[in-house]
C-alpha cells in the first residue's frame, strides 16, 4: 500500500553549514494520521518540514540526501506546483501568508494559479471557508482579523486546493488560547474528512489532537517519552 | 454596494487619475493650474477618498511644500525682485510663481492619486491584468502596497529597540541621530529580505505560476457609467490642453 507521506534515512545540511540539520530521519504517514512531531529551538523540526514540502530542494538549496516520497512519488521528481495539489502547508508566521485585500481573493489564489474555472473556484472557496468555519468573514480584509482567524484563514488558503496531505509548521505558536482552539477544531474536523496531517509543535498543549507523537532532537527522530 | 465616483471600475478610475495629472504636469498657468487641483479635489471627495484625513495626516510636511516654493523662486530668480539679500535675488515675483505652479503640480499628482485608493488593490490588479499588463507586474504592485505599513512597523519596532537601550533619539545632536539611523538599516533590510522570502515561499507552496496563464476568480466589468468617465475625461482634457496651447 501506498502511504501518503514516507521519509527514507533523511539527511540536510544547509549550504555553507559544517553539520546536518536532519541525520538519518526516516518516517511514514499514515492515512488519515494525525502527527505531531516536538522539539526544542533548533532541532531542525523547520527543516523537516520545509523538506516534506518540497520547499528543500526546490526553493532552498543544500545538501539533501535521502527520499521524500508523497504517495509514492519523490519530491525530487515533482514540481512545487505538482507538490501543492497533493500536500498543503501552513506557516508559523499569519502576516506573511496573507497578501490579498480580502479573505475570498486570499483563498481564490491557489485555485486561480491552476487555471480552474471561475464556477470550480466558486465552490472550493465556498467548501474551504466552511471548513475552518469562517464563511461570514468572505469579503473581510485578513488584516482586520485576529491571529487565530489569520491562520485559518491561511488553511483555508491551502485547503482550496485540496491537497490530502497537510502540515501545520508550529502554525499555533503566535496565537492566543481562543485561536488555538479553533485551529485544534480545524484539524480535528480535516481529519474526520481522512486527512493526513504533520503537526510540528513545540507546545506539549497542542498534543491532545495527534494520534502519533515523535520527538526530533538534534535532527534524529525518535519516541516520544513526555520530555523534550 | 458602492454608487456614482465610488462604484467606478479602477480602469476609468486610472484613466480619470492619468488626465488630471497629464495637466497638472503640463499646463504652467497657476489659474488653470488653480482649477485642475479644485476639479481633483472635488473629485476625490466624491469617489469617497478620505483627503481630508490624509491632508491631516501629512499636515507635518506640507512646510515642505513652502521650501520647495521658495527653493524653485530663488534657483529661477525673473521679474521684480521682492526680497533682495546681499545684492541676490533671493524671492522675484516669477520666480514664486513658479514655485506656486510646482507646489500645484505636486498637489495635483497627490491629490488625484487618492481616487485610486478608493479601489482596493486586488481590483487594481485585476484591472491591470484585464488591460493585459502581465499579471506577475501588477501582482509585485500590489504587494508593495500591501507590504508597505509591515515595513512601516518594521522600522517602528527596531527604534523603540533603539530608544530601549537608553538613546534618546530626540535629544542627541543630528550628526549622532544620523549614524544611529545608519545602524538601523541593516535589521531594518534584513527583516524586510526574510519577510519577503516567507511571502515568495508560501506564494509557490500555493502553485503561483504553475502554468503561463492563471483564471481569475474577480472579473471586472465596464458599465455604461464607465465608458462616460472615459470619453469625458479624454475630451476634457483635450479641450483644455488645446485651448490652452492655442488659445491662452
Amino acid at each position: 500500500m501506498t502511504m501518503p507521506l514516507e521519509v527514507r534515512d533523511l539527511w540536510y545540511r544547509y549550504p555553507g553549514s559544517g553539520e546536518d540539520v536532519l541525520r538519518g530521519v526516516n518516517l511514514t504517514v499514515e492515512p488519515g494520521e494525525v502527527l505531531a512531531v516536538v522539539g526544542l529551538s533548533g532541532s531542525g523540526k523547520s527543516t523537516l518540514c520545509y523538506c516534506l514540502s518540497g520547499i528543500v530542494p526546490h526553493i532552498y538549496s543544500g545538501n539533501m540526501r535521502g527520499e521524500v516520497l508523497i504517495k509514492g512519488t519523490p519530491t525530487t521528481s515533482m514540481k512545487i506546483p505538482q507538490i501543492a495539489t497533493r500536500l498543503g502547508i501552513v506557516f508559523q508566521e499569519p502576516d506573511t501568508q496573507l497578501f490579498s485585500p480580502t479573505v475570498e481573493d486570499e483563498v481564490a489564489f491557489g485555485p486561480e494559479n491552476l487555471c480552474l474555472s471561475r464556477e470550480e473556484i466558486g465552490e472550493r472557496l465556498k467548501t474551504a471557508l466552511k471548513l475552518v468555519g469562517m464563511e461570514d468573514f468572505r469579503l473581510g480584509s485578513p488584516n482586520q482579523l485576529s491571529g487565530g482567524q489569520k491562520q485559518l484563514i491561511a488553511l483555508a488558503s491551502v485547503l482550496s486546493l485540496d491537497p490530502e496531505i497537510l502540515i501545520f509548521d508550529e502554525a499555533m505558536s503566535q496565537i492566543d488560547a481562543q485561536g488555538k482552539t479553533a485551529i485544534k477544531e480545524a484539524i480535528s474536523g480535516l481529519k474526520d474528512r481522512g486527512k493526513t496531517i504533520v503537526m510540528i509543535e513545540h507546545d506539549l498543549d497542542n498534543l491532545d489532537v495527534a494520534d502519533r507523537v515523535l520527538l526530533l532532537r538534534e535532527g534524529v527522530l525518535q519516541p516520544f517519552e513526555g520530555r523534550l | 454596494m458602492k454608487t456614482g465616483l465610488k462604484g467606478l471600475d479602477p480602469r476609468s478610475k486610472l484613466v480619470l487619475v492619468l488626465c488630471l495629472s497629464t495637466l497638472g504636469v503640463l499646463i504652467q498657468d497657476i489659474r488653470v493650474l488653480t482649477a485642475v487641483l479644485s476639479v481633483s479635489m472635488v473629485l476625490s471627495v466624491a469617489a469617497g477618498s478620505r483627503l481630508f484625513a490624509l491632508v491631516k495626516k501629512f499636515r507635518r510636511i506640507l512646510w515642505l511644500f513652502v521650501a520647495i516654493a521658495i527653493i524653485q523662486s530663488i534657483f529661477s530668480p525673473s521679474g521684480r525682485v521682492l526680497v533682495n539679500l546681499g545684492g541676490i535675488k533671493l524671492i522675484t515675483v516669477g520666480g514664486l510663481y513658479k514655485g506656486v505652479a510646482m507646489v500645484l503640480r505636486m498637489s495635483i499628482v497627490m491629490v488625484s492619486a487618492t481616487i485610486m485608493a478608493t479601489s482596493n488593490y486586488r481590483e487594481i490588479v485585476q484591472g491591470l491584468v484585464q488591460w493585459r499588463i502581465p499579471y506577475e507586474i501588477a501582482f509585485m504592485v500590489s504587494v508593495a502596497i500591501r507590504f508597505l505599513p509591515l515595513l512601516t512597523d518594521e522600522i517602528k519596532n527596531v527604534v523603540t529597540a533603539v530608544q530601549l537601550r537608553g538613546i534618546e533619539l530626540d535629544k542627541i545632536p543630528v550628526r549622532q541621530r544620523l549614524k544611529v539611523y545608519s545602524y538601523l538599516i541593516m535589521p531594518v533590510v534584513s527583516g524586510a529580505v526574510i519577510k519577503s522570502r516567507e511571502l515568495a515561499t508560501t506564494m509557490e507552496t500555493r502553485a503561483f505560476r504553475a502554468y503561463p496563464k492563471r483564471t481569475s476568480y474577480m472579473l471586472l466589468t465596464m458599465q455604461r457609467a464607465d465608458y462616460a468617465v472615459i470619453i469625458i475625461s479624454m475630451a476634457v482634457s483635450i479641450f483644455t490642453l488645446m485651448f490652452y496651447f492655442y488659445a491662452i
